[in-house]
């Protein structure tokens, strides 16, 4: 007669006698959480390395190293190259294949749009996932908070069966629903977090290839002019 | 071709394993966390149960009532126990037998029963004094079953009547019971009403209490309301005179009027004794009169005001009458 003497409500009961549409949106938020960690820690990884290794670089650059030692020390195949040494490479490299007869003008053109298209490339790489996070971040308190509609719904409609409606009936019911909410949260609060962090890196990242490209063609020009 | 390796070399990407490693870990802590951080049982309180009785005596009275009567039936299987022989059938037929008074009946089927199940014997051996020892031993036995019949009424009666009894008593019981109650009851109410009755006579007597206090509280203000107002009559009246005067002493008369002409101002004052607007009332007749007591009225700027504001009002609209003569 009194089933519920000490209710138990661990969440794996919860979860598992929540409603198959339910359960898909918890497993949804759970691969979505999952991959948004994943990707979280990934480009944590990433833009890491990018910027102490352009640190490096520019350090390097700006002692005055020889530009074809830092070319050959790029190109070199063991090296693993960074970001913005991709970029000294594509430029120098259109740089040197000119013959020194050409216009400056001209060659500082070919040159630029080298680094140019390099520098895309690069902003591309890091960028990528970003929109990942800024979905998983928007979308997924939706997906919970579907999941928590369906799951209240649920236990309103099989509270209309019982004569005598008590919390008791729909406790359980909504517990099971109001999870699906939390999910969706834990899912969406850290992807926002990084994905707005990782998009200042990002951008800090950019001008400063920027500013490098700029600073590369003006040492560039002066050195076609000699 | 460098381009291709440039290509090759912006795919492979550092600790992609470790960020997976990461991630599980930081899912793995969050359940954790859920599991023994947060008390997932939930606990009913206990249940209580109330019963609500208005009236006490009244519902234990028919519980009671209801097992007498079920309690009659079940000495009459007890019986049978008691008595040596009879055969459980006819048994059941004499104990209704007994309301009618008379035990004839049931002695009919037993000696039928009797015959049928003797009668084998009888006519095997064919002997008229067995006959007759039956005979006899049935009678004997009829005699018998009759005095257990009507021992067993007498029983029955003597056990009715003393549940009868019993009942009687109970109820009698109940019944001084339930007056007793509600003698005291009557009792609590009559004291609840005497109590009431005197609540209501000190609320009463308090009420006319508070209402002289009130009355003499109400007196004294006004005495004092109207000590106030004479004060301030008075105060308002020194002002007045001061400024008349205060007025009157800046007046350059104009010499050799005829008779006592009266001039008449409305004066209108600011608050803190400036003229905001001087108004002719009442004309005296002779326009040098009237036009030095207008100057005499601006030149006597600021006009003495008692320092209390709220008396101001009494001074906004001031009416000014001065007299040609003393």
């Amino acid at each position: 007669m009194n089933t519920t003497v000490t209710e138990d409500l661990s969440l794996f009961y919860l979860i598992s006698s929540a409603s198959v549409f339910v359960q898909l949106v918890m497993l949804m938020l759970l691969l979505a959480s999952l991959l948004s960690w994943w990707y979280i820690f990934r480009k944590s990884f990433v833009l890491r390395d990018a910027v102490k290794q352009s640190d490096e670089f520019e350090d390097n650059f700006w002692r005055g190293a020889d530009l074809n030692a830092l070319y050959q020390r790029a190109t070199s195949s063991r090296y693993a190259s960074s970001s913005m040494e991709r970029i000294f490479v594509a430029g120098f490299s259109e740089f040197s294949k000119h013959t020194p007869g050409t216009d400056i003008d001209m060659i500082m053109d070919s040159t630029r749009r080298a680094m140019q298209a390099t520098y895309q490339r690069e902003m591309d790489r890091l960028e990528t996932h970003l929109s990942f996070l800024a979905t998983v971040g928007s979308v997924s308190p939706y997906i919970g908070l579907l999941g928590t509609v369906w799951g209240i719904m649920n236990s309103f409609r099989s509270l209309s069966n019982v004569a005598q409606a008590t919390i008791a009936h729909v406790a359980p019911g909504i517990a099971e629903a109001l999870i699906a909410t939390a999910m969706g949260l834990f899912a969406a609060i850290p992807a926002v977090i990084a994905y707005n962090r990782y998009v200042s890196d990002t951008e800090k990242l950019a001008t400063r290839f920027e500013s490098f490209m700029e600073e590369l063609s003006n040492v560039l020009q002066r050195r076609a002019a000699d | 071709m460098k381009t291709g390796q440039l290509r090759k070399t912006t795919q492979t990407e550092p600790g992609t394993l470790l960020a997976g490693a990461l991630a599980l870990l930081v899912h793995i802590v969050f359940i954790v966390l859920l599991i023994f951080g947060f008390d997932w049982k939930a606990q009913p309180p206990e249940g209580m149960v109330v019963d609500l009785w208005q009236d006490l005596p009244q519902p234990i009275q028919q519980p009671v009532q209801q097992p007498v009567v079920k309690d009659t039936p079940p000495p009459s299987p007890a019986q049978p126990k008691q008595q040596p022989k009879p055969v459980p059938q006819p048994q059941s037929e004499p104990r209704p037998t007994p309301v009618n008074g008379t035990p004839a009946p049931p002695k009919k089927p037993d000696i039928e029963l009797k015959d049928k199940t003797e009668k084998p014997k009888p006519v095997k051996e064919d002997n008229k004094q067995a006959l007759e020892e039956q005979k006899r031993k049935d009678q004997e036995k009829a005699a018998r079953e009759k005095a257990a019949a009507e021992q067993l009424q007498r029983e029955q009666e003597a056990l009715k009547k003393q549940a009868q009894d019993e009942q009687k008593r109970r109820e009698q019981e109940e019944q001084k019971k339930r007056e007793q109650e509600e003698q005291k009851k009557r009792e609590l109410e009559e004291q609840k009403k005497r109590e009431r009755e005197e609540q209501q006579k000190k609320e009463i007597e308090a009420q006319k209490k508070r209402e002289q206090e009130e009355k003499a509280r109400l007196e004294a203000q006004q005495a004092a309301a109207a000590a106030a107002r004479a004060q301030i009559a008075s105060e308002i009246g020194k002002y007045k005179a001061m400024i008349l005067a205060k007025i009157k002493s800046r007046i350059v008369m104009p010499p050799d009027l005829p008779g006592n002409p009266v001039a008449e101002f409305n004066v209108t004052l600011l608050p803190g004794g400036d003229i905001l607007d001087v108004r002719l009332r009442k004309s005296s007749g002779y326009p040098a009169f009237d036009s030095a007591v207008e100057r005499a009225i601006l030149l006597s700027k600021p006009l003495p005001l008692p320092p209390d504001p709220a008396l101001f009002n009494e001074f906004r609209n001031l009416h000014v009458i001065v007299h040609y003569l003393e």
